[in-house]
Parts: C-alpha cells; structure tokens; sequence
C-alpha cells in the first residue's frame, strides 16, 4: 500500500514539474495543473479510505469543485489570450518584454 | 493479479508522464483521460466505488470534454505526437527510465514490505447485536457532505454560482 502512495506522490511531482516548464502551448501547462489536480484527489480519496475516516470523504469532492472552478477561469483566460493572438503560444505574451 | 493496483498506479505514472512531457495538447488530453481512469481504478482496489464514479463523471465526463473542445479551438495544422518530436520522446523516456528505477529500487534491497497487502477494504463491518452489518464508506462519506458539512456545501455552491460570473466577466470584450 505505501508503493501505491508513492506512486501518486511521484505523479503529483511529475506534473508539477511539466506545470512548471514551458513548451509552445498554454494549454499543456493548464492540463498539467488538471493532473496535479486528479493525483492530489487520487491520493486524498485513498488516504481517506484506507484510514476508514468516513468523514474526510467530503475532501476530495470538495477539491473537485474548486478544481472545476480553477480549470474554468483558466480556460476563460486561455479564451481570451486566443482571441487576442490567434494561438495560445506562450511566446506571444511579451507585453511586459523591456 | 494480486498486484492489479499496483500495475494500474505504475500505468498511472506512466500516462502522467505522457502528458507531461508536452507533445500537442490533443494527446495530452487522451493521456490524462487514461490516467483518470486509472486513477479511478486504483480508487476502487480500495473499496471506493463512489469516489471512481466522481472521477469518470465529473473530473472526465465535465472538465475534460470542456478541455477537450477549448483544445479543438486552439490546435496547430500538424500536431506534434511523442514520435515526431525528440524533445518530447526525450522527455518520455527519462520520465519512464525513472519509473523503473524506482520500481527497480523498491522491489530490491533489505526493507520489508510493511503493509504491502491488497485486501479490497470494501466494507467497514460493524459488529451490531445480531449478526454483522456494513457501511459503505464513501457513500456515507459523502452524503455527508449534506448533513454535517453543510457549509462545505454551501461555499462550494457559491464558489461555482461566483465562478460563472467571473468567467463571463473576463471574457467579455473590450473594445
């Protein structure tokens, strides 16, 4: 059983890693945040299981909904940036460039 | 088949890698949907048949179709897949290198494997008077969330009412 949390963890870390690093789209990065999000569920509902703590039951639902939140306002934002430029290239966002 | 979830969260890491290493974000798209079902998988070695069904209906079957047509919107000509590119297969292969080193290291060496059963905890027994009854964990769990985690409910309720606001404010246009 810990194996399996590791596992998790590990995956956890693998995305925070790809959040972090900049291809040419945005929207890989957003969908790396998406697997940060489903790893960190993945490993609150095993956690709250294999404890037998029938109420931290609710955390990984409520962890859901903010999720569905942030993925919506990120994907507003990516609406927008696509809009403005025609693609989400990350390139494209050098307003601030000096 | 004794290390059935053991596999799936191996393949899990492996999908989680897929997407990770950037190719188009249509195949970063699948790899997360197949790690999501996974992930639901392993959720229901452990007797949590309630959490996997949130995870096929609301994280793939909501956020991932909405992901799914904003990525159809901003996609390139050629998309790029892990074959096509070096960076991205390079990418794949130190991630998989990695996995089975450690599963390499974990199943070698002189630690015992404390814990390492596969027991499907489905049911919390309780020893009522007459004879055994059961609870279903996650169910219970979550249909806690109505009786006394009312106020989570409650904020999360409005978060999501405030969060369809804020995505019709910010994408409104300025001219």
């Amino acid at each position: 059983m810990p194996y399996i949390y590791i596992n998790i963890i590990l995956a956890f870390v693998i995305s925070l890693i790809g959040t972090l690093i900049y291809r040419s789209h945005l929207i890989s990065s957003l969908l790396c945040l998406e697997g940060m999000i489903l790893s960190l569920f993945t490993l609150n509902a095993l956690l709250s299981l294999n404890i037998n703590f029938t109420l931290s039951t609710i955390v990984p639902l409520i962890l859901l909904v903010f999720a569905a939140c942030e993925a919506a306002v990120g994907l507003a934002l990516l609406i927008i940036i696509s809009n403005t430029y025609g693609l989400d290239y990350v390139q494209n966002l050098n307003l601030l460039q000096c | 088949m004794m290390y059935i979830v053991f596999i799936m969260s191996v393949l899990y890491v492996v999908g989680f890698i897929g997407f990770s290493s950037k190719p188009s974000p249509v195949y970063g798209g699948m790899s997360l949907v197949v790690s999501g079902g996974l992930g639901c998988g392993i959720i229901m070695g452990s007797g949590g048949s309630f959490l996997g069904l949130v995870v096929f209906l609301v994280y793939l079957g909501g956020m991932m179709v909405v992901f799914g047509y904003t990525i159809a919107m901003a996609t390139e000509e050629y998309p790029e897949t892990w074959g096509s590119n070096v960076v991205v297969l390079g990418a794949f292969l130190v991630g998989l290198l990695m996995e089975v080193f450690m599963i390499m290291w974990l199943f070698s060496g002189e630690h015992e494997l404390m814990g390492f059963y596969f027991g499907g905890l489905e049911d919390l027994m309780v020893l009522g008077e007459e004879g055994f009854e059961y609870v279903r964990e996650d169910y219970s769990g979550g249909a806690s969330l109505y009786s006394y985690g009312f106020w989570f409910l409650a904020m999360a309720g409005w978060m999501l009412f405030v969060s369809i606001f804020i995505a019709i404010e910010v994408t409104r246009k300025r001219y």
